[in-house]
C-alpha cells in the first residue's frame, strides 16, 4: 500500500513549509542505506520485515554485490507528524571515498543532512568529509548515532560504559564541527580587517584581535546535543531509534518531574536523587548513574539481554505487555531472537518515525534558505557578489522567497545526469489493459489471422506480398522500438529554487560557464538564442540553449512517476535533456540568472587508464560510450591525448571498475581493453646526497672524481640558439620545500593572477594596461587580492628562512610552471635585465622583452615534461644567470624573410619535446625528403621558436646536471583492523613500500586505527590483498594526500665496497625508482635501457638433440 | 619401444649455448665464444661487464673444434697478443651470430617501428586524430601482418601496411595542406589538374588572373602537384607547404 498518491503529492509540493529535502551522509558502512530502508518501509514501498536487508536504494547490480552504494538517488516519502503531513525528499548518498563527487551532487540539492556515525568506529575520514561538505554548502545537519546494538552484543559494554563511550563519540563529532566553524570565522575576518585599514575613522580597530571574531560569532546552534533534539540513538538494522524526548515524555509522568526539565537533564551529568526525587547535577563526581543510563540505556540493555542473549520467551511477552505492544503469534514463535527483537523494538521505539519527526522539526524547509546560502549559490568565493549585474543581484530575493507563483522567475538547478533504462520510464511501462483495449486487440489478431489464411490460399496474389511486406515492416519497427528501449535515457537530477516548472514550458539552459553579464549584453545587442541549438552546436563562449520541457518525474528510488508540474522547493527529475546538459546546468526563465557555483570537489581524480576497443572498428562506439559516461558521472574525466589515446581519469580503483563495467555493459556495449593504470609521477632535483645507499658517508675524493667537472662548469649550462644569436646561462636548484608546498596549495590563486594580471601582457599599449588593470582588480575580490599579498609574504618568509642563497628570490620570480601555476619557479638573475616579477604586469623597453614570452614558454614546456620520463617537474627552480641577444639587424633578418613558413614551424617547435630514439627518427626523415626547397632555405625557423627550444633544452640539461629524483604520488590510507590481523597488515604495507604514520588502539575495543601512506603506484589490488591477508578484518580507504621524493637515484647502481656487500654486484633487490621510471618510459614508447638477459650463466642450456 | 632412453649425464659439454662472433683479418679467421643474447647488449653499451659476455677470454680459430688461435697470428693480424683486448675488438667489429632473444627483440623493434610510423602517418578520418600505437599494433596482428622483411626502412613497410589495415579499421593517411599560387592564361586549366589530385579544397581566391588555392592532398600526390605547378607554369607558379599533416592537435577534454 503506497501512501503517496498524486493528488496529495501535488498538494504537499505546493506548500514549501511542508517539504524537506534531506540527504544521508556518512562514512562507508556506517549504515546509510540501511537507515534509508527503514524510512522507505514507512511508506509501504517495501516490507518493514525486509528493511535493512533489501537495500532498496542500491538499485545497481554491482552495488548489491559489493554492498556499497555507488550513486546518490532520491526518493519522495510522506510523513505524518502529529496530524501534519510532510513530503520528505530523501537522498541516499555513497560513503566510499571514490564516490565523493556523488555526495556533492546530493548535498547541493538539500537543505538538511542526516549524518550517520557508527558508534563503534566513531568519526572516520569520510564522516569528517561529509560534515565539511554539509558545512560548505550551508546545510544544517542532524546526527544519528547508529549501530547501538554493537555496543551491547559485540563490545558487551555495560550501560554506564556505553554512556561514556557515547559522550566521547559525540565530542569527536562536535570537535569536527567546531574546527569547521573556527576556520570559517577566521576566514571571514580577513576582509573585514582590510576594510578597517582602508577606513581612517576606524583607526582603533586596527588592533584587530583574531579571537574577537570567534567570540562575536554565535556557535551554540552548531553543535550536536541530545537535549537540543538533534541527536538520535539508533540501530538501523534492528529498526529502532530514539531521541531523549521519547524517554523524557515517558518518565515525566512516572517521576512527576517537569518534562522540560527532564528534556534538559536526561543527557548529561545529572542523576536522580533517590529520596527527594529531584534531578541533581554531578553524577560522575558522586558515582551515581546518570539519568540517561538509568532510564534509557538500562531498559534497552534489559530487552536485549532477555530477547537475544537469554531468549526468555515468557518474559518477552511480559515486556511487550508492559509497553503496550502487541506481538503477532508468528513473531513469538520464531526461533531467532533477532526477529522478535526487531518486532518489539520496531513498535516500541520506531526509528523511522523518530527520525522523520526530527527531520521535520529540526531541519529547515526550502523556503527558509539563508541569505548567505543564496549568495554562495550565485557567485563563487573568489569573486564579489556585487560584481554581478544588477538584474542578477535582484534574483537573490527570489531565491529567498521560494515562491511557486506563476510570475516568479523559474530557477532550476541540475546537479547531475543519471542514466535510467528507457523501459523503466513511466511512459513506457506496461499498464493494465482496459476492457476496450482488450477487445480491440482481439479484433486485430482475428483480422491478422484471417489475412494469413487468405494469403496461404492465394500465395501469388499481389495483395499477399503486400501484406507480407507490411508485416515485415511491423517487425522492423518493433525491433527498432526494442533497441530504443534498451538504450538509456538520461534523467536530470534537479531542484526548483524558484517558480514552477511545467511540462511544455520553454526555458533557457545555462551551462556551468554561463556569465549573466556578457549574456545580457549579447541579448541587448539583439542576439537571439536559436531554439534548435543543442550542446553540440555551441561554440566557445556560448553557454545558453533553449529547451522545451518534455518530461517531469517524481524520483522514487528505483522508479519514476510522471508529473505535470513541479513547484519551488522540490527535488525532481527531468527527462529529455541529453542534448542540452552535459553534467550540470541551470534552467531558468531569465538569462540574468547566474550559473550555480561549481560543486565543491573533495576528491582529486588520480587513477588514469587508457581505454581502447578490442576491435578497431568499434572505436566510434567507444567514443560515444565515453561521452555518455562522462555525462553520467560528475567525477569522470575523459581526455583525448595528442597521440589519440583516450584516457579515462577516475577517483579510485573501485570507481574505475564501475566506470569500465558501465562502459562495457551500458554505454558503449563493445569489448574494451583498459591499460594498466597510468600513475602520475613528478620529477625533481635534490641537493647532492651526503650518504650512499648503505648510509656510508660519501667520501670527498669520490665525489670529486665523479662530478668534479660538474662543480666547475657542469652545473651552469650555457646554450645558444641554433642561429647563434642568443646565449643563455641557466642553472637548476631544488626549491625549499615550504616554497614548493606554498605554490602547490595556491595553484588556483596563481592561476587567477595569471588570468587577470597577465591576460593582456602581450600588448605594449601602456594606457590600456591602466584600464584593464583596474578592471581586473575589480573582478578579483578584496579577499583574493589580500590572499595574493599574504602569499607573497609567506613566500618571502619561506625564502628568507631557507638561507642566503635565496635572498630576495620572491621578487625575482619570473614565472611559475608548468601551465603557469605549477610548483616550479623560473628565477630572473640576469644582470641588468629589469623584468618585473610575476606579480606585476610587463612594461618597459628592454629589447629582450619582445622575446620574453618565448623564454617563459620554453620554461613552461621544460617543466611540463622532464628528462627522466617526460613527467611534469616539481619543486625545481631554474635560475637564469645570463641572457644575451645579438644585434638587432641580424635578428630581424631571418624572421622577415619567409612569413609563410610560420604556419609550419611554430607548431613543430611547440611540441613538448622531440622524442628521443628511433621513434621520432622515422618521422623526421620522411618530411625532410619531400620538403620543398623554399622551406629548406630558411634553416632555423622564427627566432622566437628558437629561443623557446633553447630555453627548454637548457632547462633539461641543467636539470640533468643535478642529482635527479622521481616523486611518487602518495595515498594516505586509514585502516581499521583487528588486533590479530595487525601483523599481517603491516606485512602487506611493508611489501608495498608503505609507511605507517601512527596506529592507535580504539577506546574500549580491540580494533586499531592505523594511518599509513602508500605510493599510488603500489596501491593496485591493495584493498583485495589486505582483505585476503587479514581474512577480511582490515578494510582500507585510500585518499590522495601528497607527493613524496623517492630517495633513490634512478640511475644508481652499486659502486662502493659496502654497497657491493649489501646489494651484490647487480643490485638484486632492484632499483625501485628505476623500475618506475622504466615502466613509464616503456608506456610512453621512449627508449629504455634494458638487458635482454640479466645473467648470462643462468640461461637454459639446450642439448643438441633436444 | 616404450622404454624411453635413460638420461645419462655426459662429461662433454656441448657448445649449444655459445654465440660465436667471427672476424676475418689478415687472411685468417678468428672466433670468440660468447654467451647467447649478450653480444648485442654489449654493443649497445647496456652490458658493461665483459665477463657476462665472454665465455672465456680466449681467441679461437674454430670455437666448435676448440682450436685456439696462435699467438703469432694474433700479433700479425691485430698487432697485439692480449687475449682480452683482441676479444673486445672482435666483439665490436666481428660478424655476429644473432641469438634467439636478440632476433626476437629485433623483430619486435621493427614491428613497433612500423606501427609507430603508421600511427604517425595516419589518422582516424572521423576524428582527424591519430590512433594510439598500441591499437595499430593490435590491428596489425589481427590482420596477420608479420614483419616480412627483416631489414629495410620502416617507412616503406608502413606504406605497404596501410592499405591492409584500411580493410579492418577506418584509417586514412593524414593529409598535407598546400597553397598554390597560379597565374597566367593556363591558371584555370592548372587549377582543375591540381583539384583532381586534391582530396578537398579549403579555399579558392581569384584575384585578377591570379589564383590562390589552399587544398588538402594525399602526401603521395605531392610530387605530381609539384611537377604540375613547377613545369607547366614555367616557374611563375608558387607551391607552398602549409603543414605536413593535418591532424587535430593538443589534448582535448571529451565533452
Amino acid at each position: 500500500m503506497r501512501l503517496l498518491n498524486p493528488q496529495k503529492l501535488n498538494e504537499l509540493q505546493r506548500n514549501p513549509n511542508r517539504v524537506r529535502n534531506i540527504c544521508i551522509l556518512a562514512h562507508v558502512d556506517h549504515g546509510k542505506t540501511t537507515l534509508a530502508d527503514s524510512l522507505v518501509a514507512t511508506n509501504g514501498i517495501i516490507s518493514p520485515k525486509m528493511a535493512g536487508k533489501l537495500r532498496y536504494m542500491d538499485s545497481r547490480k554491482d552495488e548489491q554485490e559489493r554492498g556499497i552504494t555507488m550513486k546518490s538517488s532520491s526518493i519522495a516519502l510522506l510523513h505524518n507528524k502529529g496530524g501534519e503531513e510532510y513530503l520528505v525528499n530523501l537522498i541516499d548518498s555513497p560513503g566510499h571515498v571514490d564516490f565523493a563527487s556523488e555526495v556533492s551532487t546530493a548535498v547541493r540539492l538539500c537543505d538538511g543532512a542526516v549524518v550517520v556515525v557508527d558508534v563503534v568506529e566513531g568519526v572516520c575520514p569520510q564522516t569528517q568529509a561529509a560534515l565539511k561538505q554539509a558545512w560548505l554548502e550551508n546545510i544544517r545537519p542532524v546526527l544519528v548515532l547508529n549501530k547501538m546494538d554493537r555496543l551491547i552484543l559485540e563490545m558487551k559494554l555495560s550501560p554506564l560504559d556505553a554512556y561514556v563511550h557515547l559522550t566521547q563519540i559525540l565530542e569527536q563529532v562536535n570537535a569536527v564541527m567546531g574546527e569547521l566553524f573556527t576556520s570559517e570565522v577566521l576566514g571571514r575576518t580577513v576582509p573585514e580587517k582590510s576594510q578597517s585599514q582602508i577606513d581612517p575613522d576606524k583607526a582603533s580597530s586596527l588592533l584587530y584581535d583574531w579571537s574577537a571574531g570567534l567570540e562575536d560569532a554565535d556557535d551554540s546552534h552548531l553543535y550536536f546535543s541530545p537535549d537540543q533534539g538533534n541527536v538520535i540513538f539508533a540501530s538501523a538494522v534492528d529498526g529502532w531509534g530514539f531521541g531523549i524526548e521519547h524517554f523524557a515524555k515517558l518518565y515525566a509522568d512516572k517521576l512527576g518531574v517537569n518534562e522540560k526539565v527532564l528534556q534538559k537533564t536526561l543527557w548529561g551529568d545529572f542523576y536522580l536523587h533517590g529520596k527527594t526525587k529531584r534531578v541533581m547535577k554531578g553524577a560522575q563526581e558522586k558515582a551515581k548513574k546518570p539519568l540517561f543510563v538509568q532510564f534509557a540505556l538500562e531498559n534497552l540493555w534489559a530487552v536485549y539481554d532477555t530477547v537475544v542473549i537469554r531468549k526468555e520467551k515468557d518474559k518477552l511477552q511480559k515486556i511487550a505487555d508492559s509497553l503496550n505492544i502487541k506481538l503477532t503469534v508468528r513473531d513469538m514463535r520464531h526461533t531467532d531472537g533477532k526477529v522478535q527483537l526487531q518486532a518489539l523494538c520496531g513498535q516500541w521505539l520506531p526509528l523511522a518515525k523518530t527520525l522523520l519527526d526530527m527531520v521535520c522539526t529540526k531541519l529547515p524547509a526550502p523556503c527558509e534558505i539563508t541569505e548567505e546560502k543564496a549568495e554562495k549559490l550565485m557567485c563563487s568565493a573568489t569573486e564579489r557578489f556585487d560584481s554581478l549585474p544588477s538584474d542578477t543581484q535582484k534574483l537573490k530575493s527570489v531565491f529567498m522567497a521560494c515562491s511557486s507563483d506563476e510570475d516568479a522567475p523559474v530557477i532550476v538547478f541540475i546537479s547531475k545526469m543519471f542514466p535510467m533504462e528507457r523501459r523503466c520510464l513511466p511512459q513506457y511501462r506496461s499498464h493494465p489493459l482496459t476492457a476496450a483495449e482488450i477487445a480491440e486487440r482481439r479484433e486485430k489478431t482475428r483480422l491478422q489471422h484471417a489475412q494469413r489464411l487468405a494469403q496461404s490460399e492465394t500465395p501469388f496474389s499481389v495483395e499477399g506480398t503486400h501484406l507480407l511486406s507490411s508485416g515485415d515492416q511491423m517487425k522492423i519497427e518493433e525491433q527498432k522500438e526494442q533497441e530504443q528501449n534498451d538504450a538509456d535515457a538520461f534523467i536530470a537530477f534537479a531542484r526548483v529554487f524558484s517558480g514552477t516548472i511545467k511540462k511544455g514550458q520553454e526555458l533557457y539552459v545555462l551551462g556551468p560557464k554561463h556569465e549573466p553579464q556578457s549574456a545580457l549584453e549579447k541579448l541587448e545587442s539583439g542576439e537571439v538564442i536559436n531554439p534548435d541549438l543543442t550542446l553540440k552546436d555551441l561554440k566557445s563562449g556560448q553557454h545558453i540553449t533553449r529547451v522545451k520541457i518534455d518530461q517531469l518525474y517524481l524520483l522514487m528510488g528505483r522508479e519514476l512517476e510522471t508529473l505535470d508540474s513541479v513547484p519551488a522547493g522540490n527535488v525532481f527529475g527531468i527527462g529529455g535533456l541529453e542534448e542540452h546538459v552535459l553534467k550540470s546546468a541551470t534552467l531558468s526563465s531569465t538569462v540574468a540568472c547566474p550559473a550555480f557555483t561549481e560543486l565543491a570537489q573533495v576528491v582529486v581524480p588520480i587513477v588514469r587508464v587508457a581505454v581502447e576497443p578490442t576491435h578497431a572498428q568499434d572505436m566510434a562506439a567507444l567514443v560515444r560510450g565515453l561521452r555518455l559516461l562522462n555525462q553520467a558521472d560528475a567525477c569522470v574525466q575523459v581526455i583525448v591525448q595528442e597521440t589519440g589515446e583516450h584516457v579515462l581519469v577516475t577517483a579510485g580503483e573501485v570507481h574505475l571498475q564501475r566506470c569500465l563495467d558501465d562502459l562495457r555493459e551500458r554505454y558503449a556495449k563493445v569489448a574494451i581493453n583498459a591499460s594498466e593504470p597510468i600513475v602520475p609521477f613528478r620529477e625533481t632535483v635534490v641537493v647532492p646526497p651526503t650518504v650512499d645507499m648503505v648510509n656510508e658517508a660519501i667520501q670527498d675524493q669520490n665525489t670529486a672524481s665523479k662530478d668534479g667537472d660538474k662543480e666547475n662548469a657542469g652545473e651552469v649550462i650555457t646554450l645558444s640558439t641554433s642561429n647563434k644569436h642568443s646565449t643563455i646561462k641557466i642553472r637548476a636548484a631544488p626549491l625549499p620545500t615550504e616554497v614548493t608546498s606554498l605554490l602547490e596549495v595556491h595553484a588556483d590563486l596563481l592561476k587567477a593572477v595569471d588570468k587577470h594580471i597577465h591576460s593582456e601582457a602581450g600588448q605594449q599599449n601602456s594606457e590600456m594596461f591602466e584600464d584593464s588593470l583596474s578592471e581586473s582588480q575589480m573582478v578579483l575580490t578584496e579577499r583574493t587580492l589580500k590572499a595574493i599579498e599574504t602569499l607573497k609574504e609567506k613566500l618571502k618568509d619561506a625564502f628568507s628562512s631557507a638561507g642566503d642563497e635565496w635572498k630576495c628570490a620572491e621578487s625575482q620570480i619570473w614565472s611559475v610552471g608548468p601551465r603557469r601555476c605549477g610548483p616550479n619557479i623560473l628565477l630572473n638573475r640576469i644582470p641588468a635585465y629589469d623584468h618585473p616579477s610575476v606579480w606585476q604586469r610587463l612594461r618597459g623597453s628592454d629589447r629582450r622583452l619582445e622575446y620574453d614570452s618565448s623564454f617563459v614558454n620554453g620554461f613552461q614546456l621544460a617543466t611540463l615534461a622532464g628528462p627522466l620520463c617526460e613527467e611534469p617537474m616539481m619543486g625545481v627552480c631554474f635560475i637564469v644567470e645570463d641572457w644575451t641577444l645579438a644585434e638587432e639587424t641580424q635578428l630581424d633578418h631571418p624572421s622577415s624573410r619567409s612569413p609563410g613558413s610560420e604556419h609550419n614551424d611554430p607548431s613543430a617547435a611547440a611540441k613538448p619535446g622531440s622524442i628521443p630514439g628511433n621513434l621520432s627518427l622515422s618521422a623526421c626523415q620522411a618530411p625532410s625528403a619531400i620538403l620543398p626547397e623554399s622551406l629548406l632555405s630558411q634553416p632555423y625557423g622564427p627566432f622566437s621558436g628558437q629561443i623557446m627550444s633553447a630555453v627548454k633544452e637548457g632547462c633539461r640539461k641543467a636539470f640533468q646536471a643535478r642529482p635527479q629524483r622521481l616523486m611518487a604520488a602518495m595515498y594516505s590510507c586509514n585502516i581499521q583492523v583487528n588486533a590479530e590481523a595487525l601483523g599481517k597488515m603491516y606485512a602487506v604495507l611493508g611489501r608495498r613500500h608503505g609507511r605507517v604514520l601512527h596506529g592507535d588502539m580504539q577506546e574500549g575495543s580491540s580494533t586499531f586505527t592505523v594511518t599509513a601512506v602508500l605510493p599510488v603506484v603500489e596501491s593496485f589490488e591493495f584493498a583485495p590483498e589486505i582483505r585476503k591477508q587479514t581474512s577480511g578484518l582490515a578494510s582500507p580507504q585510500l585518499v590522495f594526500s601528497h607527493w613524496e621524493v623517492i630517495d633513490i637515484d634512478p640511475f644508481w647502481t652499486p659502486h662502493t665496497e659496502e654497497e657491493y656487500l649489501h646489494y651484490g654486484e647487480k643490485a638484486d633487490s632492484g632499483n625501485r625508482a628505476r623500475r618506475y621510471m622504466d615502466a613509464v618510459r616503456r608506456r610512453k614508447g621512449l627508449a629504455v635501457q634494458e638487458k635482454l638477459v640479466e645473467f648470462a650463466e643462468k640461461q637454459r642450456t639446450l642439448s643438441k638433440n633436444k | 619401444t616404450k622404454m624411453s632412453k635413460i638420461f645419462t649425464p655426459t662429461n662433454q659439454i656441448r657448445l649449444t649455448n655459445v654465440a660465436v662472433v667471427r672476424m676475418k683479418k689478415g687472411g685468417k679467421r678468428f672466433e670468440i665464444a660468447c654467451y647467447r643474447n649478450k653480444v648485442v647488449s654489449w654493443r649497445n653499451n647496456i652490458e658493461t661487464d665483459i665477463d657476462e659476455v665472454l665465455q672465456t677470454h680466449t681467441v679461437f680459430t674454430n670455437v666448435s673444434k676448440g682450436q685456439v688461435a696462435k699467438k703469432e697470428d694474433l700479433i700479425k693480424a691485430f698487432g697485439k697478443d692480449d687475449q682480452t683486448d683482441v676479444c673486445k675488438e672482435i666483439l665490436t667489429k666481428g660478424e655476429l651470430q644473432v641469438s634467439d632473444k636478440e632476433r626476437q627483440s629485433q623483430f619486435e623493434l621493427l614491428f613497433k617501428d612500423i606501427a609507430t610510423t603508421v600511427a604517425d602517418k595516419c589518422v582516424n578520418p572521423e576524428t582527424k586524430r591519430p590512433y594510439p600505437v598500441s591499437m595499430i599494433e593490435k590491428a596489425m596482428k589481427d590482420a596477420h601482418i608479420s614483419y616480412y622483411y627483416t631489414f629495410g626502412i620502416p617507412l616503406m613497410q608502413a606504406l605497404d601496411v596501410i592499405p591492409l589495415l584500411k580493410a579492418t579499421m577506418p584509417l586514412e593517411r593524414a593529409q598535407m595542406k598546400i597553397r598554390a599560387v597560379l597565374s597566367g592564361r593556363d591558371a584555370r586549366k592548372l587549377r582543375d589538374k591540381v583539384a583532381k589530385l586534391a582530396t578537398s579544397l579549403e579555399s579558392e581566391d581569384w584575384d585578377g588572373g591570379k589564383l590562390n588555392l589552399v587544398c588538402l592532398i594525399d602526401p603521395g600526390h605531392y610530387r605530381e602537384v609539384d611537377e604540375i605547378v613547377r613545369s607547366e607554369t614555367k616557374g611563375h607558379g608558387l607551391l607552398e607547404l602549409m603543414s605536413l599533416k593535418e591532424v587535430t592537435e593538443g589534448e582535448e577534454l571529451l565533452e
